[in-house]
């Protein structure tokens, strides 16, 4: 907690010195900006067309660096649960044994950090199988037909209603959803959206910090493609941008979201700093790295290609070029650099 | 068993009512004894279950004008931060002074049904019945929070905090609206991501394309004249099922 406000009180410091060192080095700035970008004419389009391709969040390199990133604190992540209280085991173990067991907690871990998918939203179901004039008027109430089998995969289960029209059609998604929590009901999912998804409710639970008890019941409540769902995560994701509080969610398997969304909309600043605010300077390359996969066609990215950069180079290239502040990241970097010459001497 | 006998008490004394005013109705004149009658049948199917109904839902409106009357009831919330409240109960939770008498060592399994019948409250009413400006909301969070078990999350036995069957009802659908609401942590399941195909390419969920104009020559799908049997298998299932065909 005071390290906390210390650190909180350190950066404000710099933060003011920053504001100071931009206004006198306002030109220098611009000038160096013209410099970037004046270099994108120079690479073949030939090798455009293959490296400007860009990335989407299921690829094995996007992941791999996502897991990187989000870390792993065993502690935040075998949290103790609320559940129902059994007397504690003891067991005595061996080295190798101790080494095995710590070895599976790391794969389960592992399993827990495993990332929901970032899929595209679901285009509405509009199709009328069948137009029977005959059966017009016959009831009052819709019909809806549901495919029981068990062991087919719910997105391959036929779900059709004969309207009081006589139209027979395809259900719609939300019409899905709901008849497939009635037959093969899922735990915890209530057949309604819970009051907590309005935005009153969602205020009062960002305010007090529970942002990933909101993300939770998301997941549980929502197929990932659905609106709700996008719409919860984007309501979660902008206040944890606004107010800074990217720590809430890291070493959680909710972390890869946030930074996927961050990276789409190419507002990483406040991510970046706050890393290396907590001396995460591995992440944060990896990080720029995602950025310039994922935007291949922005200043930083075309310019690290040119350079070959790597490591802290493609952090000062990201400052120079994409950044809205810069000084900020300029700073950290030069105090990271200026602690690994003095250790190193 | 107590409404029972109440009733079985109750319709003699009506029966001697209907029967004094009959006899009344027998010395006045006759030609009055239609319009007095009515009122004598009225009363002989007063049965006793209405009563009850009406006094049953005079009960939930005895409980509840109850906590109507107190200061707190537009916001019960404020009442656990206010002087009487923690002169009264300390941090402690509000049932941890109660004690329930009952006979013998083992208390009985279910605590009462409920504290107020009729308007009137028992004697050592529950924690919840005994202060009127304890009222359970889903927004009073930090009353239901004494309720629920800080180690495990589930909502404490009656027979352990004391409150009646009614109160104890009322405590879980608020607790549970509350949940809902995000206002008190729940516990939720892992949500398992692996083998799931989000392609949506699937004819129940995609679009299909429209059957093909009807040609009766053609067969409707494709495979179905070129299939053949297996011509060892047919010979064993008919050697099989001899008897049974023709």
């Amino acid at each position: 907690m005071a390290a906390r406000c210390a650190g909180r009180a350190l950066s404000r410091a710099a933060r003011s010195v920053i504001n100071a060192e931009y206004n006198r080095a306002a030109r220098s700035q611009t000038v160096q900006r013209l410099t970037c970008t004046a270099a994108p004419g120079s690479s073949s389009s030939g090798q455009d067309a293959d490296r400007l391709k860009a990335v989407q969040f299921a690829d094995a390199e996007v992941q791999d660096i996502l897991n990187r990133i989000t870390g792993l604190d065993l502690n935040k992540v075998f949290q103790p649960v609320k559940q129902e209280l059994k007397p504690p085991k003891y067991r005595l173990l061996t080295d190798t044994q101790l080494e095995e067991a710590a070895h599976k907690a790391g794969t389960q871990a592992k399993k827990l950090l495993k990332m929901p998918p970032v899929l595209p939203e679901r285009k509405p179901i509009e199709e009328v199988l069948c137009e029977d004039k005959m059966l017009e008027g016959m009831d009052k109430a819709k019909y809806v037909f549901t495919d029981i089998t068990y062991n087919i995969p719910h997105r391959e289960r036929f779900i059709v209603v004969r309207e009081p029209s006589g139209t027979l059609r395809k259900a719609s998604w939300e019409e899905r959803d709901r008849l497939l929590q009635v037959y093969f009901p899922k735990n915890e999912r209530k057949l309604t959206p819970p009051p907590m998804f309005k935005e009153e409710n969602l205020k009062v639970m960002f305010g007090q910090n529970r942002h990933h008890a909101v993300l939770n019941y998301c997941l549980v409540q929502f197929e990932p493609d659905s609106a709700e769902f996008k719409r919860v995560h984007a309501l979660t994701y902008e206040d944890i941008e606004k107010n800074g509080k990217y720590n809430l969610l890291w070493s959680t398997r909710l972390f890869g979201g946030l930074v996927w969304h961050l990276i789409s909309s190419q507002r990483i600043d406040g991510l970046l700093s706050d890393m290396l605010q907590r001396d995460r300077v591995h992440d944060a390359e990896s990080l720029v790295h995602l950025f310039n996969l994922a935007h291949p066609q922005s200043d930083s990215a075309l310019q690290a290609q040119q350079q070959q950069a790597s490591g802290l180079e493609l952090l000062k290239i990201y400052a120079d070029c994409e950044c809205q502040r810069p000084g900020f990241i300029k700073l950290a970097l030069q105090v990271y650099e200026q602690t690994k010459t003095q250790s190193s001497a | 068993m107590a409404a029972s006998i109440r009733s079985i008490v109750r319709a003699p004394s009506r029966i001697f009512l209907v029967l004094q005013r009959i006899h009344q109705t027998q010395v006045t004149v006759g030609v009055l004894r239609a319009p007095v009658i009515t009122p004598v049948i009225r009363n002989f199917f007063y049965s006793s279950k209405l009563l009850n109904l009406e006094s049953s839902e005079k009960n939930d409106h005895g409980v509840e004008s109850l906590k109507d009357l107190s200061r707190y009831k537009d916001k019960p919330w404020k009442y656990l931060e206010s002087e009487e409240y923690i002169e009264r109960y300390g941090s402690k939770p509000v049932w941890a002074n109660y004690r329930r008498n009952h006979k013998g060592g083992i208390p009985p399994q279910k605590t009462r049904k409920t504290c107020i019948r009729r308007g009137k409250t028992c004697g050592n009413p529950c924690p919840i019945c005994r202060d009127q400006n304890i009222i359970i909301h889903y927004q009073n969070v930090s009353l239901l929070q004494q309720f629920i078990s800080p180690y495990t999350g589930f909502v404490y036995d009656p027979t352990r905090t004391g409150v009646c069957m009614r109160q104890q009802k009322r405590l879980n659908t608020a607790i549970e609206t509350a949940k809902l609401h995000g206002l008190i942590p729940t516990q939720l399941p892992f949500v398992d991501y692996t083998g799931e195909d989000y392609s949506n390419s699937h004819g129940a969920v995609a679009h299909t394309p429209p059957p093909p104009s009807k040609t009766p020559d053609e067969p409707w799908y494709s495979w179905y004249g070129s299939i053949e049997p297996n011509e060892h298998e047919l010979a064993r299932v008919k050697k099989i099922y001899k008897s049974y065909l023709k």
